[in-house]
């Protein structure tokens, strides 16, 4: 039947268990002046990027030290998205400057292999698909854009989100999207028609704020769960006064399946959610801001099991391949490194 | 103890200098040149070289019981009342005396407080924190009392909104968010008569730092008080600290000042010994603290002693502005050494005199009501415009409130006499009712015993029925009339309270004829005399002159349904500029 | 005798006659007929002011600083100025910024939306003084205007004392869009003739109330309030016609492309002063979100505005002001929000008196100070007046009593002014 387990290794390398009650913060990388924007880690887990407000991207080796950072110029506005070719040679940046920067994220000093000029209006989200081979992009031109990875030809444009798409991303399966944009409106897209197959409104993830007649809403980050049965939803609720930021902290967890809400995670606090990652040993955690903080959730309860404090709010978080660690962009200049463990020693 | 008097020892004192002023009274009829009304009008006549030249006559007896009415009453008088009054042969100025007094004792006049105690303490502001019925109970408890202006300072000023029993008197703090800024300066501004933030100042380097400490003196009363929320309920009251300081740095040379609570140029107040840091509720989380020794207590008593020349000056020249149509200061909260009154010495007597009378305001308007400066004509002489308005060598003009413009055009459109016949009836059935009650109650061990009679409503029972029928019509013209801000004399009208005179379905529809309204009244009239004369006595509280009488009768004459004509007539007599002013 | 002094001149008129007579050949509704309004579009200055309120980030609009500190993520376009460079958040304004001039150096040394409103309206730090549309509508109107002088079209209703001490007559008429006001329609139940013939009457009982003498500034006013009353009511074509659907498609359907419609409407038909606000940039949080959506509104719609003044020629005899009560700060908060920012800001104005395509004051490279030719609501105020011929240096003469109509201690731009 099942193979006997390698031998443990020498007992005094045997690594702590994944506790998230134990997150700590194992490395901080500053940069000068600017807040981060965003960041990822590469799927070889070798280096961590983030976008800040200078228009730059830093590469820092995840594992340090914070003097091995590395800057790619070639934006000229904010990155809020970066996506990798599933090897981890190539990094995607989406810019508010309206262009996709393709770069070669091993080189010793990265240069844009292209700017791929991508929507009238700031790219706010870009996402691989599974084989690698497209890319799913979102912008203010209210369209989804799909692009070829290898000669950066358009494949197909999506139109109907009536007000800006924030966020785009593919399912496992590869044959769908799914997208979500300021009034709530989530989409579900069929890749090879380019058609909505369905659609919902978390209207509660939207306000409109009548005294100043504006709305507040949108994904600040979406992701599936790696089986593709669950779609998360960062975001914010409770929109009492948009142009205060008066609003709380909420993550929603889809059913993809059924196309049930399942569960809205919610935070007692003012802000919203920044990131959410499905963390395989079966919890979510979720960063946020302008307080900054992780928060770990299970499926069972709407508030979170555990809450880490961190020294400022998070735009995103992003997890290591094998979920021991997490990157964090925040806004006080730091990428901060957390383990979900233990401390060591 | 605070330096100053307490409030007790200031009233002794006042009662005592008060001994020889009532004997003059009594002597008025003997020496009228030394009553307190003749002395206001030689103060005023003296003034300006060639008084005569420019005073107009004293008015017509229509036109003092119309100005004297809505001044006193916040509305015009009945049409009966203003026949009985014309019909009445008696001197003028005996039947004028007469009717002050009528007025002043009359349940409207109670009315009339409240609404410029209203306007002068609040300033229009919505009610935020307390409830509007709570303060216009306050309001009139106070107005039927004829509560002294400095008794009801002193209420005010001191209330936290802690006790529900008194809470509404703590409108004034809580309805401004105890905004340090706004109640440091409203309370100068209401109070004193001086804006301590006045503009013009600043450009006087000399005189900011002399009002900068001025400015902080009122503040150190309030600094330590902060507004409180409870938790649970989300009640807003007064807390207060038992420490902390006023500290300011000069604009004038930048050397840091620090001050006690004081008003104006009197001397500070030093808190008294152990009282530091001393509470009888100590601060807490959701806790509302209070110290042994409030500083915010005392600004009411400090206000109000005898020495604060400044609050009696303050509240005599709003009085006096109410009655005169401007006041001796104007604007009247902007009295600085720049802006000095226009007759100095009368308005020093009317101070004294209202502070002699232990503030007693009804008193007060009622000897203005005797002067000449306030029975004068309306009408200028020729070229004398300016300087007779300058030196109340006329009467003034007074742009009516909202509340006396609604009252009026209730009054005169004869809707208010529906509200009244209507009160009167079913006060009488309710007390019939009650009666009947009461002696059906009786009934079972005395079979034998007849109902009790029921008694007679009350002139004030009705007064208040018709108040709270009318009170919704009273808050459109409140909406629609009200500048923003507090007590001023100057006028604007503006193109939407014209809209809402001219096409407003209000208006329209208190001129259409029912009952025993005014158009019911005129349309049954055969001769166009007998109409002009309806109309006039109804709308403008007097009879037409010959050519108006004319005027209706050639109006008449033109095509149309005549109650459609009458209509016509009635409006424009309602919306003339007669009708819009008190002159 | 007084009393009927004015009746016995009167009497020579005063017959049935003449109240069947009058209305027709007083009416204001002849005003409006198209020689007229011809007429009064060659001579009359005008104002169109333009209130983003809340505080229009000028980093977002016009002093783009991208790629600075604070800069945000917006990039800087080039315009039709050579070497004028605005907010990429206003492509259509770019091409048309040879119409307009740039205020950059803008220091109200105050952060609060109240006293940094007064102060670019009234020209004065604090106190009460007529507003600069106020003053204007006072000296600009003629006397046989058909509508009202001061306009303001606006969704929210903030209180204003526009007029101060002036008379009432000067202070803004406040309208809630392109709809009917309150009480501008005549009772059906009350005829044309009747309207007609009672308020004939009303305005003769009105002038014998004011024959006496008295404050006449009191009596005035009232009558005034009905004129402009009467004005409203000749005109409520301009409140109730249905938008042509090309210029709302020009426009944008959104209620500001149809104030600014109405804007136009008003303009073109003898309205001396308009002001319409636009709301929602008191950002806090999500600036540049936001941003995005207010200025995207307010950049088509304005420029559809502008091109159908300057094509009209009412451009040349108008001052145009595009203007806010502050900035916001160059630091981008926490919540992507910048704040109140009275210290160095910008704002456009054009038209009527002023030399367009112009740069005036700058700030340094982050935008945190002004380094040029700092100005604040004084400076402006005088330039606003001097620009449509008024002599902001001269008194309002309160029957006594002078009070002058600019800051004594302010100045105009000078350079600014044509």
């Amino acid at each position: 039947m099942s193979r006997v387990p390698p031998p443990p290794a020498l007992p005094r390398d045997l690594p702590p268990p994944i506790d998230p009650t134990k997150t700590h913060v194992v490395r901080e990388f500053t940069i000068d002046d600017y807040p981060l924007t965003t960041c990822r880690i590469d799927p070889t887990g070798t280096y961590v990027v983030a976008g800040a407000e200078d228009f730059q991207i830093y590469r820092w080796p995840i594992a340090g030290p914070a003097s091995a950072r590395t800057v790619l110029r070639g934006h000229n506005s904010w990155v809020r998205s970066f996506d990798f070719s599933p090897d981890g040679q190539w990094l995607y940046s989406g810019g508010y400057d309206d262009r996709i920067g393709v770069w070669p994220l091993f080189d010793p000093n990265p240069a844009p292999a292209r700017m791929v000029v991508a929507h009238d209006g700031w790219v706010r989200w870009i996402r691989t698909s599974p084989d690698g081979r497209l890319l799913a992009s979102c912008g203010n031109d209210n369209l989804l854009k799909v692009w070829d990875t290898q000669t950066w030809e358009l494949v197909r444009e999506f139109k109907g989100h009536q007000r800006y798409p924030y966020a785009v991303v593919f399912h496992p399966d590869g044959k769908r999207l799914a997208s979500f944009d300021l009034m709530g409106v989530l989409k579900e897209w069929d890749l090879a028609s380019g058609k909505t197959t369905r659609q919902w409104e978390a209207k509660f993830m939207w306000g409109f704020d009548q005294k100043f007649r504006a709305d507040m809403g949108g994904a600040r980050d979406l992701r599936f769960s790696p089986d593709g049965k669950h779609l998360a939803v960062a975001g914010l609720t409770e929109v009492t006064n948009a142009f205060a930021g008066t609003h709380k902290p909420l993550v929603l967890l889809v059913d993809w399946e059924t196309g049930k809400f399942q569960k809205k995670f919610r935070i007692d606090g003012r802000g919203a959610a920044w990131g959410i990652r499905f963390h395989p040993a079966g919890f979510l955690v979720g960063s946020g801001a302008p307080s900054g903080a992780l928060w770990f959730w299970k499926d069972d309860k709407e508030k979170p099991f555990h809450t880490t404090g961190l020294s400022g709010g998070g735009r995103a978080i992003d997890l290591t391949p094998d979920g021991r660690q997490a990157a964090v962009a925040q806004i006080d200049r730091k990428l901060v490194i957390v383990q979900f463990t233990a401390k060591v020693g | 103890m605070p330096v100053f008097l307490r409030t007790r020892d200031t009233q002794m004192l006042a009662t005592a200098c008060m001994l020889p002023f009532l004997i003059v009274t009594q002597a008025i009829a003997a020496a009228p040149e030394s009553t307190f009304p003749s002395r206001i009008d030689a103060l005023i006549e003296a003034r300006l070289k060639d008084f005569s030249t420019h005073a107009s006559p004293i008015c017509t007896d229509a036109a003092f019981l119309r100005r004297v009415t809505l001044d006193l009453t916040a509305s015009i008088p009945t049409a009966a009342k203003t026949r009985a009054f014309l019909k009445d042969t008696a001197p003028s100025q005996e039947k004028r005396s007469r009717v002050v007094t009528e007025l002043l004792a009359s349940p409207q006049h109670a009315t009339r407080m409240q609404y410029l105690l209203d306007w002068l303490l609040m300033e229009r502001r919505s009610s935020e924190n307390v409830a509007s019925a709570q303060w216009q109970k306050y309001l009139r408890a106070s107005a039927v009392a004829n509560k002294p202006w400095d008794e009801l300072t002193r209420e005010i000023l001191a209330d936290d909104g802690g006790d529900a029993k008194t809470r509404a008197r703590a409108r004034f703090y809580l309805d401004r968010e105890f905004d340090l800024t706004v109640v440091t300066r409203d309370v100068s501004r209401i109070f004193l008569g001086v804006d301590l933030e006045c503009a013009q100042c600043h450009d006087h380097p000399a005189v900011t730092a002399y009002k900068q400490q001025h400015y902080h003196g009122i503040k150190a009363f309030l600094d330590r008080s902060f507004l409180f929320t409870d938790s649970k309920s989300k009640r807003k009251s007064l807390g207060e600290k038992a420490e902390g300081d006023v500290t300011f740095t000069s604009a004038f040379d930048e050397t840091k000042g620090k001050t006690a609570p004081r008003i104006l140029e009197l001397p500070e107040l030093v808190d008294p010994k152990d009282t530091l840091k001393q509470y009888i509720t100590k601060p807490a989380k959701n806790v509302r603290s209070v110290p042994r020794y409030s500083r915010r207590r005392q600004l009411g008593e400090a206000m109000t002693v005898a020495e604060n020349q400044d609050f009696r000056l303050n509240i005599a020249n709003r009085l006096w502005a109410v009655m005169m149509g401007r006041g001796l200061v104007e604007p009247l909260d902007l009295r600085h050494a720049a802006n000095p009154p226009s007759h100095p010495e009368l308005l020093s007597l009317l101070g004294d005199a209202l502070h002699q009378h232990k503030y007693d305001m009804r008193w007060f308007l009622g000897q203005l009501a005797h002067t000449r400066a306030y029975q004068r004509s309306s009408v200028t002489r020729p070229d004398s415009a300016t300087v007779a308005n300058r030196h109340y060598a006329v009467g003034l003009l007074k742009p009516l409130g909202p509340e006396q413009y609604a009252w009026a055009t209730m009054e005169a459109t004869g809707f208010l006499e529906k509200v009244r016949i209507d009160a009167r009836a079913s006060l009488a059935a309710a007390a019939k009712k009650a009666a009947a009650k009461k002696g059906s109650k009786k009934k079972a061990p005395k079979a034998k015993t007849a109902a009790t009679p029921p008694n007679p409503p009350t002139l004030a029972d009705i007064e208040a029925a018709v108040r709270k029928t009318v009170a919704p019509h009273v808050k459109t013209f409140v909406t629609q009339f009200a500048a923003q801000g507090g007590q001023k004399t100057t006028f604007s009208a503006t193109a939407p309270q014209a809209l809402f005179l001219t096409n407003g379905a209000l208006l329209r529809e208190w001129l259409k004829p029912a009952g025993a309204n005014l158009l019911a009244r005129v349309s049954k009239l055969d001769d166009s005399q007998a109409v002009a004369e309806e109309l006039y006595i109804r709308i403008l509280n007097r009879l037409p002159t010959e050519s108006e009488q004319k005027e209706v009768a050639i109006y008449m004459e033109l095509p149309g349904k005549r109650v459609d004509v009458l209509g016509e007539l009635a409006w424009a007599l309602l919306l003339s500029a007669e009708f819009r002013f008190n002159h | 005798m007084r009393r009927d002094h004015g009746c016995r001149r009167a009497d020579h008129e005063f017959s049935r006659r003449g109240f069947l007579a009058t209305g027709a050949a007083a009416g204001v509704a002849g005003l409006a007929s198209p020689a007229v309004s011809k007429q009064l579009r060659k001579g009359q200055k005008r104002v169109l002011q333009i209130y983003l309120q809340g505080g229009v980030s000028q980093l977002e609009s016009w002093d783009p600083k991208p790629g600075t500190r604070y800069g945000g993520p917006f990039r800087a376009i080039p315009t039709s100025v050579p070497g004028m460079h605005i907010c990429e958040l206003l492509p259509h304004t770019a091409q048309r910024m040879h119409l307009l001039s740039i205020v950059r150096g803008i220091n109200l040394k105050t952060n609060s939306h109240h006293d940094g409103r007064l102060f670019m309206e009234m020209g004065r730090r604090s106190g009460s003084f007529p507003y600069v549309g106020s003053i204007a509508a006072k000296h600009l109107t003629p006397a046989n205007a058909p509508l009202p002088g001061y306009l303001h079209i606006t969704t929210r209703g903030l209180t204003d004392n526009t007029n101060a001490f002036l008379d009432a007559r000067h202070a803004q008429l406040k309208l809630a869009g392109p709809k009917v006001p309150d009480n501008l329609i005549r009772p059906d139940a009350l005829t044309v003739q009747a309207a007609r013939r009672s308020g004939e009457l009303l305005k003769r009982l009105n002038r014998r109330f004011s024959g006496r003498g008295g404050q006449k500034a009191f009596t005035d006013s009232y009558n005034a309030s009905f004129e402009m009353a009467e004005k409203l009511m000749a005109r409520r074509d301009l409140f109730e016609g249905k938008p042509d659907p090309k210029d709302l498609q020009r426009y944008g359907s959104h209620p500001f492309g149809r104030n600014c419609l109405l804007a136009r409407t008003l303009l073109e038909n003898g309205a001396t002063v308009v002001k319409v606000t636009h709301h929602g940039y008191d950002t806090h949080a999500e600036n540049f979100n936001f941003h995005l959506e207010q200025l995207g509104e307010f950049d088509n719609t304005f420029c559809m505005l502008l091109d159908d003044l300057h094509q009209s020629g009412l451009l040349e005899n108008t001052l145009v002001m595009v203007m806010s009560e502050f900035g916001r700060t160059p630091k981008i908060n926490v919540r992507y929000g910048r704040d109140h920012w009275g210290t160095a800001w910008s704002i456009a104005v054009g038209g009527h008196g002023l030399v367009p395509g112009a740069i005036v004051g700058a700030t340094n490279k982050e935008g945190t100070e002004v380094s040029e030719r700092e100005v604040d609501g004084g400076h402006l105020f005088h330039t606003y007046l001097q620009a449509l011929g008024l002599d902001s240096t001269a008194n309002h003469d309160l029957g006594g009593r002078t009070v002058p109509i600019g800051d004594p201690t302010r100045s105009p731009i000078k350079e600014l002014l044509a």
